[in-house]
């Protein structure tokens, strides 16, 4: 019975003791723990440097890890990197797409890389009607496109993966208040649908707004993680710069 | 999924204003390439047949045989030397069959219009050698670092994608897209040779389709090389940076600098030396042939006749000594220069192999009859046909036409003119088609390994990539 409990609630993304330390000495990532189960958004805030790309590049294997693990599914990405990656989609903080490709082209050259063959442009059309994207922009080259249009292509892409963990590298950044609130939505209907969602933003305000468990990073560390039914009555904003400023290598809380 | 990245590499290869572009101009290229080979065989024809004639013509009114100073032979023009000119205007066109022991290949294409040689002739080599390279550079010098730049690579692999099959995928594509349209490009230039009236024979199809495999895949090693390149580096402008410092060395420099360095290896002497030698030596025997010319001493009943037939017989035997004697000293000396310029020649072609560029010269050239041995053929075959014509003259003078000195008699009766018709015919047998592959067969291995190489050293490089 507790085996079939623990199978059932398994993290779907899982850092334990991730720690990244380059060729040139810097240590990116030090020692850090999370785990995001199913229906959960967990957020990274934190500056620039801070370490929240490089956990989302540990888990996308497209760096190893000097010690620990960084699991999807429970397979650890740097073993196992394809089959880790088939259970996982990613949105970047610039979606860059092929330009001279319209979105239906870009959505079924990337879903037949994340493995999908079956779809149909009807399936393509409905997940770019869902993310907001408008008819008469599918069939154009993607060249023209607003940085707006082309997040939400990356989450259509994401979406046909139909992978159960998405990772989120501030997706929001640089988008208009429209834009980044139409966004946030669609990650909240993923959620709805079960999907584990690591997200890395230095946005606030959008943090508070979408996250269930937020963890504030800083110099690599987790220097704070709280559900965000801790954080209800908080000023997140004060926190986080009292908690920077507090922090000088030592973890605060965790 | 490999289908999935050929079909993404062909469809944007084939929507790039880059493709467009390079592409339009490599068609307008190749089309003028074969139109101007076209144009300029026909003409050469035009010139043969004339000069052939003219050669005829001189013969008209002659009465003896004795009276034909020189024949002149020509080499006919080969349609594939209008498209892979190679050596074939650099080397003499015609040699004159005279009295004189030696014989020599005179009045080059380029001797006789040095402008062509300025700037060299617009053909299918230099498409394949200067354009073509530049075009594989300029499709895949971004092939991985591009994708690096725009972002799209971080995407990919964010899928189950394996290196290798990512990295197959984009050669494949590339290959595959870049190398059909120049296939069309080529079978458009092919359809315009008959069309202007130029008739290729099946062997010369054979030849071309062979010339033209290998020019393809000397563009698939500076695709590889592109893509090899584009994978170490990580910044497109790099890249392109690298490519063109490899590309000069390649097309440009080694070629070059083998020859250089393979003229001071191995040591030829001049030609002016020999001849400076030869002349030595034919005046040591004509002072010998004046002296032995003066040991005559005719028959004591002064029979005019029987004097006159005695005497062409003594210096008949007495030229053919001389000239026995000088043939074998020119021979000697010849032989020797000879066999060193082979040595150069292989020493320099072998260094030269280290360009894809060498190899492809060589295999075309070698493929179209017009590889640095058209000389030594043309020649070898003037030598065969100067023994057939000296058999002729013998036939209807009764001398050999080698003597230094003929006395000819006449009776004072009117003779009849002679029939150039009678003249043996010329034929050049160009190399065949089995030597021709044999010979070119290492330069086309040479350039399947570069190929390999290179896309080995691509898929290895890539298999580290920072796709970052």
């Amino acid at each position: 019975m507790a085996e079939n409990i623990q199978e059932v609630t398994r993290p779907r993304l899982e850092a334990e003791n991730l720690t990244k330390r380059y060729e040139d000495g810097v240590l990116a990532l030090d020692h850090i723990n999370f785990a995001v189960q199913p229906g959960e958004i967990f957020v990274m805030l934190g500056g620039n440097g801070a370490g929240k790309t490089t956990t989302i590049n540990l888990f996308l294997n497209f760096v190893e890890p000097s010690e620990g693990e960084a699991r999807i599914d429970g397979i650890a990405s740097h073993k196992d990197p394809l089959a880790a990656k088939d259970k996982v989609a990613f949105v970047s903080e610039n979606v860059m797409l092929y330009g001279n490709f319209s979105a239906i082209q870009n959505l079924d050259y990337f879903s037949k890389l994340g493995g999908r063959r079956d779809y149909t442009r009807d399936d393509y059309r409905d997940v770019l009607l869902r993310v907001g994207l408008a008819e008469e922009a599918h069939n154009k080259k993607l060249r023209g496109y607003s940085k707006g249009m082309r997040q939400k292509c990356g989450i259509a892409i994401a979406i046909l993966k139909g992978a159960p963990a998405i990772l989120l590298d501030e997706p929001t950044s640089g988008l208009d208040p429209k834009a980044g609130h139409d966004f946030i939505e669609l990650v909240k209907s993923l959620k709805e649908e079960k999907k584990s969602i690591l997200m890395s933003t230095h946005d606030i305000f959008r943090a508070r707004e979408i996250a269930d468990t937020i963890a504030i990073m800083n110099q690599g560390q987790i220097i704070m993680q709280k559900r965000a039914s801790e954080l209800a009555e908080s000023n997140l904003e004060e926190l986080y710069m009292k908690y920077m400023a507090g922090h000088n290598g030592q973890k605060i809380a965790v | 999924m490999l289908t999935a990245i050929i079909e993404k590499e062909i469809r944007e290869i084939l929507g790039s204003a880059k493709f467009g572009i390079t592409f339009g101009a490599c068609i307008v290229l190749i089309l003028l390439s074969f139109y101007v080979g076209a144009m300029n065989y026909k003409s050469s024809v035009e010139q043969y047949n004339a000069a052939k004639a003219q050669n005829l013509r001189q013969m008209e009114g002659l009465t003896s045989w004795l009276s034909l100073e020189q024949h002149r032979i020509f080499m006919p023009p080969q349609p594939l030397a209008a498209l892979v000119t190679g050596s074939s205007n650099d080397v003499g066109r015609t040699i004159g069959v005279h009295r004189r022991s030696s014989i020599a290949a005179e009045d080059s294409k380029f001797s006789e219009d040095p402008i062509y040689a300025v700037f060299r002739f617009l053909d299918l080599t230099f498409i394949f050698q200067i354009v073509l390279s530049l075009f594989a550079i300029l499709l895949g010098y971004d092939a991985v670092c591009g994708e690096k730049e725009r972002g799209t690579l971080r995407l990919s692999f964010a899928n189950a994608v394996p290196r290798a099959t990512y990295i197959l995928g984009k050669l494949i594509g590339s290959f595959v897209t870049l190398v059909t349209a120049l296939i069309l490009a080529i079978l458009l230039g092919c359809l315009l040779l008959p069309l202007l009236g130029v008739s290729l024979t099946g062997d010369e199809w054979v030849r071309l389709a062979i010339i033209i495999g290998t020019g393809l895949l000397y563009f698939a090693v500076f695709l590889s090389i592109s893509v090899f390149v584009s994978t170490i580096t990580h910044r497109s402008s790099s890249a392109f940076l690298t490519l063109l410092v490899i590309w000069v060395i390649s097309v440009l420099i080694v070629p070059r600098a083998s020859v250089l360095l393979a003229g001071r290896a191995v040591d030829v002497p001049a030609v002016d030396n020999i001849a400076a030698q030869k002349a030595t030596f034919s005046k040591q025997l004509w002072q010998d042939h004046q002296k032995a010319m003066g040991a005559f001493k005719p028959p004591e009943n002064h029979d005019p006749t029987m004097m006159m037939d005695l005497f062409n017989a003594y210096m008949d035997s007495l030229s053919q000594i001389r000239e026995s004697k000088m043939n074998e000293f020119s021979d000697r000396l010849n032989e020797d220069r000879h066999n060193r310029q082979k040595v150069q020649q292989q020493v320099a072609f072998n260094l030269a192999r280290i360009s894809p560029t060498a190899s492809l010269t060589l295999a075309a050239t070698r493929l179209a009859g017009t590889s640095i041995d058209i000389k030594d053929r043309f020649y070898e075959s003037g030598i065969d046909y100067k023994e057939t014509f000296a058999d002729f003259m013998k036939e209807k003078t009764g001398m050999n036409i080698t003597g230094g000195m003929f006395i000819v008699q006449s009776d004072g009766e009117e003779q009849e003119p002679i029939d150039p018709k009678e003249m043996p015919e010329y034929v050049y047998q160009p190399e065949p088609l089995r030597a021709s592959l044999a010979g070119s067969v290492v330069d086309i291995g040479i350039l399947a390994l570069f190929n390999l190489v290179f896309f080995i050293g691509a898929f290895v490089s890539f298999t580290r990539y920072d796709v970052r």
